[in-house]
């Protein structure tokens, strides 16, 4: 009986962060929009996943032992974040090209690059991951990291431009009408030997 | 029968392990195809320095912000470096000792040890590269997660032809497939209600987007356009049947159309769209929770737990 009790303690805990960190994922995702509810709701949204996140302890110091023992547990049962996958609508997706340039003037294209379909998988949500709402000095130490590999393969370039964008896909109209994918600019972020970096961000 | 004994009854029902058997192979075949998958870029995904994709280090500083405790490949690093060994070797043992882990799952040998070691390296590896991660790193613990939680070994792992153990504790086993069934339940349900409010599901411009966005753009667009019509009901069709997942999967009438239609979808996706390991994951779930011995065997009138003797029963709850 007492382990039973033991069991169902587990039990009621478990599935009320379950449940607790998908609502708060849900609303996020409301919150960010574009939803069939209205716009308006779109406000509600963002005041309900502050709470949501204040509720959960995520508005605690970093290094509260409460909340790092919650994340602890989160993270080692899969349960730290949501199921909302491509959801409500499917993200955008982004490219990162690489312009390396040489002493003689030469210039060459590269793309970050592994070895099978699998880790493309990895890159691909790796760049959607840049891309996404984060800080812009996060996304600038990405680059400079994925920058520095595309570096140690082609170590006579002098200087390489990293130019991050977006994919616009077509719809199914446009398709029909003879429309690509095109390319959309978003970041650039040069980087020389001496490792100074300057951004240029599009209007 | 009182409420709270129809609740007890629910939450503890007594289970055949066949539904663990099926977990524990399943995701030893996930864990071994996942290992061979990355094997050529295994230390390039989870390099620190060197010639690395993006440092793990980074990862790792974004994961302790969360929480220091969590499991990740730096601990097994720095190990490594005070017995003398570099961080590519301790990388490539990694990756050994989880493809070596991933055929004793499958054959049920140490069941409980490989459980356990399978979750860690794998949990390890997820963390430490959580910016290359994606959804089916988060299934995968899942999975492992109740796998190393549950009574091991099964009826049909090696390990019990060879210590012709006694059967482990069958509430325990009950339970344990109960809390896989109602997680399955929430991730669908939450998956589903999500879509359901993007417009894009409703009109078929998500499955459009979903199969022509790179690197998921394996079918022809030109093969898609020639089914555009179909497109929406297909759209409609993932709406429902996920929102749908946490009712019907459990009504005796719907429960097998549900099963197949869910594990259709997921086939669907991995031959679409070259998530096979993505599709192989939530296949293996969802025939561990809710697999041919639920969705048939109890189909047909009678309950699993109706099967067991009443002295069986009484015994149970007397624990």
């Amino acid at each position: 009986m007492r382990q039973k009790r033991v069991y169902l303690a587990w039990f009621f805990l478990h599935f009320l962060l379950i449940t607790a960190f998908s609502c708060r994922e849900t609303i996020s995702l409301l919150a960010q929009g574009p939803t069939l509810l209205p716009v308006s709701f779109q406000s509600y949204f963002q005041k309900a996943e502050i709470v949501a996140s204040a509720v959960l302890g995520q508005r605690l110091p970093e290094s509260n032992p409460a909340r790092q023992a919650l994340a602890t547990y989160l993270h080692a049962a899969g349960i730290e974040t949501g199921y909302g996958y491509f959801a409500p609508n499917v993200p955008g997706t982004y490219k990162l090209v690489f312009e390396l340039h040489y002493l003689d003037g030469r210039v060459e294209y590269e793309l970050p690059r592994v070895s099978s379909a699998a880790a493309g998988l990895r890159v691909a949500g790796l760049l959607d991951k840049m891309g996404g709402p984060r800080y812009d000095p996060l996304r600038e130490t990405m680059v400079k990291m994925l920058a520095y590999s595309v570096w140690q393969e082609h170590p006579a370039a002098t200087t390489i431009s990293a130019v991050f964008g977006t994919i616009k896909l077509p719809t199914i109209a446009e398709f029909e009408h003879g429309q690509k994918d095109s390319y959309e600019f978003l970041y650039s972020y040069d980087f020389s030997r001496i490792d100074k970096t300057t951004e240029r961000k599009s209007p | 029968m009182t409420r709270k004994e129809k609740v007890a009854r629910f939450l503890f029902p007594l289970e055949s392990d066949n539904w663990l058997a099926l977990l524990r192979f399943g995701l030893g075949l996930q864990l071994l195809l996942y290992a061979l998958s990355l094997k050529g870029d295994w230390n390039y995904l989870f390099a620190a320095t060197g010639g690395g994709l993006i440092s793990r280090n980074l990862g790792e500083a974004i994961l302790s912000l969360e929480s220091p405790f969590v499991p990740r490949l730096g601990w097994l690093v720095a190990l490594g470096t005070r017995i003398g060994i570099s961080e590519d070797a301790v990388l490539s043992l990694a990756w050994m000792a989880l493809l070596v882990i991933s055929c004793t799952l499958i054959a049920g040998l140490l069941c409980r040890w490989s459980a356990i070691l399978a979750w860690f390296l794998h949990l390890c590896a997820d963390k430490s590269g959580g910016l290359v991660s994606y959804g089916v790193d988060n299934f995968m613990t899942i999975g492992l997660f109740y796998l190393m939680l549950s009574p091991l070994p099964d009826r049909y792992a090696l390990d019990q032809w060879l210590r012709k153990s006694r059967p482990k504790d069958q509430q325990w086993n009950g339970f344990l497939r109960r809390v896989l069934q109602i997680h399955m339940c929430l991730i669908y349900f939450f998956s589903g209600i999500t879509k359901c409010l993007g417009s894009g599901w409703w009109d078929g411009t998500n499955i459009w987007r979903a199969l022509t966005r790179p690197p998921f753009n394996i079918v022809p667009p030109e093969i898609l356009v020639r089914w555009k019509y179909f497109l929406p009901a297909v759209g409609i069709s993932i709406c429902l049947l996920e929102t749908g997942y946490p009712v019907f999967i459990w009504l005796k009438k719907t429960r097998t159309i549900w099963l197949v239609s869910i594990l259709a979808m997921h086939v669907a996706i991995g031959l679409t769209m070259g998530m096979y390991l993505f599709a192989l994951i939530m296949i293996v779930l969802n025939l561990a929770a809710f697999g041919p011995d639920f969705a048939i065997g109890q189909s047909k009138g009678s309950t699993n737990d109706e099967k067991r003797s009443a002295p069986a029963r009484s015994a149970m709850d007397s624990n």
